[in-house]
């Protein structure tokens, strides 16, 4: 695992650390201590979810809270500390993109997604009868989501992760991406007509029961 | 445990799927489906949505598989970092910041 060159940060977040002794980066240990501690499990969580290889994650989650610890010295408490990572951290998986791919993003459009037949209207994901829970049970869908996920554009995956994985409102996700709301809005119905059509179309053969219900 | 996800099976009945209104009101229906089920549209547009999903199986199907593919996203949990390894990347930032 490597340790990235950081990005210029942000400024402000809730809960402004900084009651010790300052260190020669402006704040002290115990600062960057408490932000770890705090968000760690949070940043991670993300990371996996916009990266999908652990090991990728593992780097975001690391650039991320470097550069945060190189910007928190700059904290004015304007945003929640939260979004103040995940705003570095969605740069950061940008960055990361960019360096291993190099090529443009692709715009998703709306009418690519409108079904030209009644076949298309009706295209199903087999999990009829279950809870979300019990239908990512199933190891081949839950492979299948993620690899949907992972096919969107990152421009589109951040905002779906950030708004239907994360739970952010499109207004934090604005504020995150440097969207207008109508924009997030936008962009994340295309990302889930992707992924709903993703899941549909690959036919994941038998339609999905709950385990207890297979067993039987 | 989280709502049981709607079945959304196709009403065979129907032969054509459009019977009775155009398709372009489904293409209308359907750029607004995520705001819909966000309940981010106001009472007179969500009512004329569920009047045309009663009438439009094909519709009905689509927002089914819709809300189906919100609600994995919504549920599908990441494995944690282990103590061990929380610590161990801990340590590496700082190093890489200069404190250790």
């Amino acid at each position: 695992m490597s340790i990235r060159t950081p990005e210029p940060r942000e400024t402000g977040a809730a809960g402004r650390p900084g009651t010790g002794a300052a260190g020669r980066d402006g704040h002290d240990a115990g600062d960057f201590d408490r932000l770890y501690r705090d968000h760690v499990d949070r940043i991670y969580r993300f990371a996996q979810r916009l990266c999908g290889q652990a090991d990728d994650a593992k780097d975001l989650v690391q650039d991320t809270f470097l550069n945060a610890y190189r910007g928190l010295k700059h904290f004015r408490g304007e945003a929640q500390l939260s979004t103040w990572l995940y705003t570095i951290a969605a740069r950061a998986c940008i960055r990361m993109r960019r360096k291993r791919k190099g090529e443009p993003e692709r715009e998703l459009s709306l009418d690519e997604f409108i079904p030209t037949s009644d076949g298309e209207f009706r295209l199903q994901i087999p999990t009829e009868g279950l809870t979300p829970e019990e239908a990512l049970a199933n190891k081949e869908l839950r492979r299948a989501l993620q690899e949907a996920i992972q096919k969107l554009p990152k421009k589109y995956r951040l905002v779906l992760v950030l708004r239907d994985m994360e739970g952010l409102s499109a207004k934090e996700v604005g504020s995150i991406m440097g969207l207008n709301e109508r924009a997030v809005k936008s962009r994340l119905h295309r990302a889930r007509l992707f992924v709903r059509r993703e899941l549909s179309a690959r036919g994941l053969g038998e339609p999905i029961r709950h385990q207890r219900e297979a067993k039987s | 445990m989280g709502t049981k996800m709607q079945a959304g099976a196709p009403r065979q009945e129907h032969a054509h799927a459009h019977m009775g209104h155009s398709r372009s009101q489904c293409l209308k229906i359907l750029r607004r489906l995520s705001a819909y089920l966000d309940n981010d549209l106001s009472v007179s547009v969500c009512d004329e949505i569920r009047k045309h999903l009663g009438a439009c199986p094909n519709c009905e199907v689509f927002v089914s598989s819709l809300r189906q593919t919100v609600g994995l996203c919504r549920h599908m949990d990441v494995a944690p970092l282990s103590p061990s390894f929380k610590a161990r990347l801990r340590g590496e930032i700082l190093r890489a910041a200069g404190r250790l």
